[in-house]
């Protein structure tokens, strides 16, 4: 089902919003509300199932080969830092959604660093699709690779 | 849906305190998110890499200022979260994390609120980040 990736496109990754992953990003991250835990306190909340916690999208870890991606970009493993990172969202997600996570470049430049050297900011915006197709949540990732000491 | 939060220009009221950041915390974040960079877990590897220490990866930190942000506003009226790595959070460091209204704002037909965000380790920032949240003006 899934296209081929087009000119732009860095990377993609597919999952289920599972019940069992989101018990484990709250208790990962000390989330203490019970909508992300009990159905029932779901329902009440006024959702069809649990709710994923806002960072969820962080699962694509575990399908990326983060070392590949950063050759693939031609960047230096070992210089390069995430600078930040900024999430949009267009509706919570909930367990049993499936999302499919397609990753462009969206703005690569090199800027002069205050003590010499150059540094290049890469600007990444993955937007995430439900099975209609329709866009669930962006995230916009700003990776800084500084440049090589003289 | 769950009513929106009635919320003032100021800083939130509630804050959150979490730590001493454990090995255990670390790698429970890493078990979640799937990042298995060496530098989080593995001293050896550590040792070589030019830190003092493991270091926590951001997104933990990231995790963690998400997870007050919805609990105090409730995850479906959370509509963008921004976060900017300031500092490294090492294991023994214990994080303060909170945040102030800075603007309210009518749009759509609902409120909304914008965030400065902030998680401190003893020496001051380690995340700093932004949110916009819909509330109810009071």
């Amino acid at each position: 089902m899934t296209e081929p990736l087009s000119v732009g496109e860095l990377d993609r990754v597919e999952y289920d919003i599972e019940r069992g992953k989101i018990r484990e990003f709250v208790r990962a991250t000390f989330t203490t509300d019970p909508a992300h835990t009990d159905r029932d306190a779901a329902r009440a909340a006024g959702f069809a199932d649990v709710p994923a916690t806002l960072t969820h999208t962080v699962v694509a870890g575990h399908q990326r080969d983060q070392r590949k991606f950063v050759d693939t970009l031609g960047l230096a493993l070992e210089r390069v830092v995430v600078g930040s990172v900024k999430w949009t969202y267009l509706r919570p997600l909930i367990a049993g959604d499936h999302v499919v996570g397609t990753r462009r470049i969206v703005d690569d430049i090199q800027r002069e660093g205050k003590r010499g050297g150059s540094m290049r900011i890469v600007t990444l915006e993955t937007e995430y699709v439900d099975t209609d197709g329709d866009p669930v949540v962006r995230l916009e990732e700003v990776l800084i690779e500084r440049g090589e000491r003289q | 849906m769950r009513a929106p939060v009635k919320v003032r220009i100021g800083t939130v009221a509630d804050t959150r305190v979490i730590g001493p950041i454990t090995q255990t915390d670390i790698v429970r974040f890493a078990g979640a998110g799937g990042d298995f960079n060496p530098l989080h877990h593995d001293p050896e590897f550590v040792a070589t890499s030019g830190f003092p220490g493991i270091i926590a990866m951001g997104q933990m930190q990231a995790g963690i200022l998400a997870g007050w942000l919805s609990d105090t506003f409730g995850v479906e009226h959370v509509r963008s979260f921004g976060v900017r790595f300031v500092a490294p959070v090492f294991l023994g460091d214990t994080l303060t994390v909170g945040g102030t209204i800075t603007a309210i704002t009518e749009a759509d037909g609902e409120a909304r609120a914008d965030l400065d965000l902030v998680v401190s380790g003893a020496k001051g920032p380690v995340v700093t980040g932004s949110a916009t949240v819909v509330v109810t003006a009071t």
